[in-house]
Formats: C-alpha cells, sequence, structure tokens
C-alpha cells in the first residue's frame, strides 16, 4: 500500500497508468465484492458533495485514484485523493511506513478543521472558566469539558510544533549546500527523523483521544480455540495447539494473567478446543481483533502415507469474548438443569464415585456449560454457574458490538462471523492478515507470541482506530452539513 | 482394612476373580490386551518416552479390562495426582505431553494397583477435597459425597439470615457468636468446611470411632483451624447431653448420620463394602437408628429456636415428619426439606420449639 502512495506522487495525466497498476495490485489483496461495495459508496459519495467536477483527472484515473486513496488513508472524500496526492514528503525510510496511515489521517483538511475547532473550543472554555460571571452549574460542564479537551489541544499544538520545527529544518537543509556543512546536514537529518517519529506517536495519541473509548477496551477476556474439521489428518489439531500456546505465551509476554478455564486435548496430538481466562491491562483492547477463522497450510507432521504427505490446508477458529467485571445477570433456578454422573440411582452414602463433572443447562435460551476442573463437585457447579453467567452476558454484549461494528470492515472476533482473518502458511513460513494485508515472515516469531506478534496486532489496532476515527468524523459532518 | 478375599463376600459381590488382592501384586499382573502389554513393557523398557496421557490411556483400559468402576476417572486422578494437579482437566497440555519420569511412572503404576484393588480413588490418592479444602483420606474413615456439601451450605445460610434478621432490628444486639455440634464427624469435612466459611463460629465435633477422631484432628490441624474445634471421642447413643454441653447450647446441631437402609448394604459397591467403616452407612432396618437418637437429644442440646440439619435418605423425610407428630413431647417442628442437586429431597431442617 504504501508504494502505491508514492506513484501516486507525480501528478496529472502521468499518474493514471501508474494508478491502475497500483490499484489492480491492492484488489487483488482484497475481497472483490469488498472493493465494489466500497468502490460504489466512493462514487455516491463523490457525486453527492457535488464535487466532482473539480478533479482534473481522466475518469478512469479518478476511479482507480478513489480507491488508492480510500486505502492509503482509510478516508473517501474526494478531496482525501488529492490531499494524499500532496503528502509525499520526503518520507523513504522503510520504519516510517506503518505509520503512514495515522499520518496520512492527519493531513487530512476536514480533520485539520475538525482539530482546529476542537483547539479554538478548547481556549474558548478555558476563557470562560477564568471569567467569575459563570454559575456553578455552568462551571461545572465547563470543567468537565475542559478536562475533556485539554489533552487533544495540547497533542494538537504538539504536532503543529513539531511540523514548525521539520518545516525549519528543511528550509535550513536547502540553505545548506554540501561541502562544509555535511556534518551539519547530518545532524538537522537525525533530528528532522526524531521529529518525524514524535510526530507520528502524537498522531497515534491523538486519535486515541478523539475516539470513544471502546466499551470493553478494559476488560478481562475470555479466548476459546476449537480446531476445524479437515480430511489432513492432525494439522487442524496441531495448529490449535499451536495457537492455544501462542496466545499463551502472548499472555506472558504482556504480563497477563492466563487461566485454563477448559483443555480437551485431541486423542492424536494436538487440540480440539480449549478456553482461557486473560486477564490484565487493556486485554479485550489487544485480542478482540484475533477472532475468527485463522487458515493453516502445511505438510502434515505425522501419521501420514506418503500419498498425503502433500500441503494440506485446515483451520481453526478463535472467538475472543469481553469479560467485564460485573456480571449482573441473574439466573432463575428453575431455568437450570443440572447434570452430573448422580442424576440416575440412589445418591448420598450408597454412592461413592469421584466423577464431579457438571454440566448447566440454561433452559430458556439451551445454553450449556461444562466443569470438571475441580474435584469438588460444589465447586465445578460455582464455577459452571459463573461462565453460564457471564455466557448469556456475552450474548446482549454481543448483540450490542454486532450493532456498532455493523459499518466496520475490521470486524470482532464474535460468534456472528466466520470470515477467514489470517493464514499461516508453513511451507512459505509467511503469516498473512487478510483484512489488512499484512505479510510476516517467520511463523515461528509469531506463534513464539512475542514481539512479532505485537507488531501485527499493533498494526490492526492502528487501522481500527483510523477506521474509526474516520467513521466518527464523517458522522460528526453528516450531522453538520445536513442532508444533500 | 479388608479386603475382598472372603469367597462369600465376593460372590456376593459378583466380583471377578482376577480382582482379588493376592494374584494381582504379584503373578502375572492384570488382565492385558497384547497391545497394552506391549505398551507396558515400554512403559518399564524406555522411561524416558512415556507421557501423561500415553499412561492414563493405559491404565484406563486396564481398569476397563478388570471391570473397574469410573476406569478413566481413575486413572486420570491417579496420574494428574503424581503430577501435582487435582483434575486431568486443569493440566495443560505441556505437562500432559512431558515425558514421565521413572519415579512419577512407579507412583502411578503402585497407586493404581490399589485401585485395580477396588480400593476408592480416595483413598488411593490419600486425600479428597470437600468444598474448597483437600482434606486427608484414610480408610476406613467415611468418605464425604458431594451432596454433603451442600449441606454445609444449607447451614451457613441460616447463619447469615438469622445475622441479617437481627442487623434489620432498630436496636441490633450483638449475636453471640454460633456453637455446633456434629456428630458423626469422619474426616472432619463437614465441622472444618463450617469452621472455614463461618470464621466466628466454634465446633464441637465428635465421633464414635478412634480413627475418625484421629483424621478429623489431624485435618484440622492441616488446615490451622484446630483452635476453634474440640473432638470427642464418644457415641452418640451413650451420651448424656450434660457430657456434650462443653460450651453451653449450641446453635446449631449438624449430622451426617448413617442412613442407609440395613436391607440395601449388600446392593452397595465393592468400593464401599470392602473399604469404608460400614458403621458409618448402615442406619438399621429403617435406615433412622441413629436419626432417632440424634432428636431425642436434641432439644436437650439446643439453644430456643436451634436448629438439626440432617442428611437423610430420599424416603425418609416422611418417615421423620410422622415420627415427630409421634412424639410431640420433644416440641422440635420440621422446618424445611431441600432437596439435592439431583432434586432428591435429602436435607431436613428441624427446629426446637421449646423457650
Amino acid at each position: 500500500m504504501a508504494c502505491c502512495l508514492q506513484i501516486a506522487k507525480p501528478g496529472g495525466i502521468r499518474r493514471a497508468p501508474a494508478c491502475a497498476d497500483g490499484g489492480g495490485k491492492i484488489r487483488n489483496k482484497m475481497k472483490p465484492l469488498q472493493s465494489v461495495c466500497l468502490f460504489k459508496s466512493l462514487l455516491a459519495n463523490c457525486y453527492c458533495h457535488g464535487q466532482l467536477h473539480r478533479c482534473l483527472l481522466p475518469p478512469v484515473a479518478k476511479k482507480i485514484g478513489y480507491v488508492v486513496g480510500l486505502h492509503n488513508c482509510g478516508f473517501w472524500r474526494p478531496k482525501s485523493l488529492l490531499d494524499t496526492a500532496r503528502f509525499t514528503l520526503s518520507f523513504n525510510g522503510r520504519h516510517r511506513k506503518k505509520h503512514q496511515d495515522s499520518r496520512a489521517l492527519w493531513k487530512h483538511e476536514a480533520v485539520q478543521k475538525y482539530l482546529e475547532t476542537l483547539s479554538k473550543e478548547y481556549q474558548q472554555v478555558s476563557h470562560l472558566l477564568n471569567a467569575d460571571s459563570i454559575n456553578d452549574f455552568e462551571q461545572r460542564t465547563l470543567r468537565r469539558r475542559c478536562a475533556s479537551l485539554s489533552p487533544i489541544a495540547a497533542a494538537f499544538q504538539e504536532i503543529k510544533e513539531a511540523e514548525r520545527e521539520i518545516q525549519e529544518l528543511e528550509a535550513m537543509c536547502r540553505e545548506l549546500d554540501s561541502r562544509d556543512e555535511k556534518q551539519l546536514l547530518e545532524f538537522a537529518l537525525e533530528e528532522k527523523e526524531t521529529l518525524d517519529k514524535k510526530i507520528n506517536m502524537s498522531c497515534r495519541k491523538l486519535f486515541q483521544l478523539l475516539l470513544p473509548k471502546g466499551k470493553y477496551d478494559r476488560s478481562h477476556v475470555i479466548l476459546e480455540v476449537t480446531a476445524g474439521r479437515t480430511t489432513g489428518g492432525d494439522i487442524c489439531q496441531q495448529f490449535t495447539k499451536e495457537m492455544f500456546e501462542m496466545y499463551q505465551n502472548y499472555a506472558d509476554y504482556k504480563h497477563w494473567t492466563f487461566d485454563i478455564v477448559n483443555y480437551v486435548p485431541a486423542e492424536i496430538g494436538g487440540l480440539h478446543h480449549a478456553a482461557a481466562h486473560i486477564s490484565g491491562d487493556e486485554v479485550y483492547r489487544h485480542l478482540k481483533y484475533e477472532g475468527g477463522t485463522h487458515r493453516v497450510q502445511r505438510i502434515p507432521e505425522t501419521g501420514m502415507s506418503s500419498r498425503m504427505q502433500r500441503i494440506h490446508t485446515g483451520t481453526m477458529s478463535v472467538i475472543v469474548l469481553p469479560q467485564p467485571e460485573e456480571v449482573d445477570v441473574k439466573v432463575d433456578p428453575k431455568d437450570l438443569r443440572i447434570d452430573t454422573f448422580r442424576s440416575k440411582g440412589a445418591g448420598g452414602q450408597h454412592v461413592n464415585k469421584t466423577d464431579s463433572a457438571v454440566r448447566l443447562v440454561h433452559l430458556p435460551t439451551g445454553l450449556a456449560v461444562e466443569c470438571q476442573q475441580e474435584r469438588s463437585q460444589q465447586i465445578n457447579k460455582e464455577i459452571a454457574l459463573r461462565t453460564l453467567r457471564a455466557k448469556l452476558y456475552q450474548q446482549i454484549i454481543e448483540k450490542q458490538l454486532s450493532q456498532e461494528q455493523n459499518a466496520r470492515k475490521l470486524q470482532l472476533g464474535t460468534r456472528a462471523q466466520s470470515e477467514r482473518i489470517r493464514t499461516y502458511n508453513f511451507t512459505q513460513d509467511r503469516v498473512t492478515d487478510h483484512r489488512i494485508s499484512y505479510d510476516a515472515r517467520n511463523i515461528k516469531e509469531i506463534l513464539s507470541g512475542k514481539e512479532a506478534l505485537d507488531k501485527l496486532i499493533n498494526r490492526l489496532l492502528e487501522f481500527a482506530e483510523i477506521e474509526a476515527v474516520t467513521e466518527y468524523l464523517e458522522n460528526l459532518q453528516a450531522l453538520e452539513g445536513g442532508g444533500c | 482394612m479388608r479386603c475382598c478375599t472372603h469367597p462369600l463376600l465376593r460372590r456376593l459381590l459378583g466380583l471377578s476373580p482376577q480382582c482379588t488382592s493376592g494374584q494381582l501384586s504379584q503373578s502375572k499382573g492384570p488382565v492385558l490386551g497384547p497391545k497394552w502389554l506391549s505398551l507396558r513393557q515400554s512403559c518399564s523398557a524406555r522411561p524416558g518416552l512415556v507421557t501423561a496421557t500415553d499412561v492414563a490411556n493405559y491404565w484406563h483400559k486396564v481398569f476397563e479390562t478388570n471391570g473397574i468402576p469410573e476406569a478413566r476417572e481413575s486413572s486420570e486422578y491417579i496420574v494428574s495426582f503424581v503430577l501435582g494437579a487435582k483434575t486431568f482437566q486443569s493440566l495443560n497440555s505441556r505437562s500432559l505431553h512431558t515425558p514421565l519420569t521413572a519415579v512419577q511412572q512407579e507412583q502411578i503404576q503402585q497407586l493404581s494397583n490399589k485401585r485395580l484393588e477396588r480400593m476408592p480413588v480416595q483413598y488411593v490418592l490419600g486425600e479428597w477435597d470437600f468444598q474448597d479444602l483437600t482434606l486427608k483420606m484414610r480408610p476406613p474413615v467415611f468418605i464425604p459425597r458431594p451432596e454433603t456439601e451442600d449441606l454445609v451450605s444449607l447451614v451457613v445460610e441460616e447463619e447469615s439470615r438469622k445475622c441479617e434478621k437481627n442487623s434489620g432490628l432498630c436496636f441490633p444486639v450483638p449475636v453471640p457468636h454460633p456453637v455446633i455440634l456434629e456428630i458423626g464427624c469422619g474426616s472432619g469435612a463437614i465441622a472444618l468446611s463450617l469452621l472455614s466459611k463461618l470464621p466466628q463460629s466454634r465446633v464441637i465435633a465428635m465421633d464414635k470411632e478412634k480413627a475418625a477422631v484421629d483424621l478429623t484432628r489431624e485435618n484440622a490441624h492441616r488446615l490451622q483451624l484446630q483452635d476453634r474445634i474440640h473432638i470427642l471421642h464418644r457415641d452418640v447413643s451413650y451420651s448424656s447431653a450434660k457430657q456434650l454441653l462443653l460450651w453451653g447450647p449450641v446453635d446449631f446441631i449438624v449430622s451426617n448420620p448413617p442412613y442407609v437402609f440395613h436391607e440395601d448394604m449388600a446392593s452397595l459397591d465393592a468400593e464401599i463394602l470392602c473399604y469404608e467403616d460400614l458403621d458409618a452407612l448402615d442406619g438399621g432396618d429403617d435406615g433412622m437408628r441413629v436419626i432417632k437418637t440424634i432428636l431425642t437429644l436434641a432439644p436437650s442440646l439446643l439453644k430456643d429456636s436451634g436448629s438439626v440439619f440432617l442428611e437423610v435418605d430420599p424416603r425418609h423425610p416422611n418417615m421423620v415428619e410422622n415420627w415427630l407428630q409421634a412424639h410431640p413431647n420433644l416440641l422440635l417442628v420440621l422446618r424445611a426439606i431441600h432437596k439435592d442437586f439431583c432434586g432428591k429431597p435429602r436435607f431436613l431442617h428441624i427446629q426446637n420449639q421449646s423457650g
């Protein structure tokens, strides 16, 4: 994607073929249906705002251009194209590319305008607060507004400041004519790099501030993994086991607590199904985009005749559900059916059995929960009841989430979606996240659940943030602009 | 410890001859198919290559072949115990797939051999859980059943209801800390669980068996609850109220008395018949022998409106109600019948009406 940006640099007519190239690449990575939909919405937006005539590009280039613009910054106003076209500065360091999305959004005129407004409002509010003429009630409202605006205004000023410094540096660099001042030039470039980094960081921080906080971001999480079905021997189960361990390691890496709730190993080795309760700092925020179908492509390691020694494709699914700490769902004991081995026979002193597994069925919803983690049947029942209450609560949450998320491209891992989100290709040693067209080499590193996975997850988060900010601003504009 | 060697008992239980203890430990070992025999050989020959899952599967098969009840559960509990976990399900994949050491395999082998003799898993491991406590278990002391966990909860609920009622008064009087008498404490499960759930309470626990009294004392010390428990070695049938009133009248009497009808005794599992103290189960012809003793003694032990909580056979609630009506001088009334988790009427709440 980043390369498309740079291809788009030269203006006017010459851009057309280059863009067509870039657009094609993107479309290959995207699901076709989705691109068509987005494309339609782009065009609709264009006409709606009556800005089409302002574009100087030939029609085809325009269309492709929109696609490029959209995917570079996740923003689909026709203006965004112009902005991204201008957004070409002197970016060439590889590490910077990953931040271009936030930066591009920052550069967008509508975003700038919005931030200016907020910044002005902040000044007004703090001015009003200093004046004595307001009553208590007003003051309280203003204080609250001021408190929420102040970090935004500060970050905004910080970025502006840094940009000004960069401009000065650039101006200075132009005057520095090679020869004697080579050292100074190097110093200036170094300085610029630091400033760039700072801007990128601040941009992300700013957008996080702008975003309405994810409702469950700070929640603990229940993570469930389930092996898919395949004819390819044990690869699904094997892969499921590796994935579960990956999350276990990631929890470790993040200093989270990882408690296994249940673990059903497959008889041929590997893992059928497992669930864990993960608690710690912002667990749900980091894991929410892990939900979905993960695909594996590899040659089975064991138990295969030579005929079967070819690349097999398997899947496993991950469900990530937030676990708010206070689960306030009342379960009427009358609605529960409790299954234990004791249900038949005399029970009591007549029987001495050790099977303490408990299965609870919530009759109105048909939800069933099992627990056999403990030797005490009563404790197993308590755990099962807790899990059941959490699950009932999650049904409510899921409904809410899916309503909130309907429009978003980056789906959350609720039960409702079975979208394939990522592929782990062992033969090519490559992990691809299909939602953001992210490729990573070295599967082992990702599966070890450390930096590599963290990087991928952060990339997803950033993408989601941009999408959310965009959506947020869209809604604001729609509200302000009214119908067209 | 009793063993199932008596031929009559063996025939009664319909046990296969392989189950007898003599044959097992010495001669050719339990019945095995050739496949499992080879695994067993490989177990001892190449100790480094056997995982917990392998061993659990192996013993599951052996138990099944030998007609041991709960073959899978037994094998899994034994393996997880040796690995330091409580259940197989709570083992993570790493410990499931790490090869076992020779010592661990030896331990599993020894414990499994005991299970092959129909020893209850709780005795094989020497411990079991009751609610959130882990208690030592030793034959022939009665092994607490899961139903009894709910008996404890009923007492705890009643106590908190009493406290609530009091705090709702205009002038709440400080509630004296509850004193509880447990009759037939066995391993101490009920008494110790109550002590840990009701940190202000004190318990007098009595049992007629020396082994039970000793085990209760040991468990109390292990759980550091010895300061609030008084343990009496005494048979309730030969006790007067005066001998039991160490701390004055009590708030609660709680008991899981022997309540199995004598005629049902022969149909119990070998695990129970061969290893558990049958006096802790056999309630006489109507299963009420000890229940009646407790109820007769209760009025002179209880505070005014104090309560008796009993675990009984599902046939007993009606029988007890009739018996109480036939003995109105006791001034006891059946307050409630509670069901166990299987929906069977299992627990009786009887209250003192005097005063």
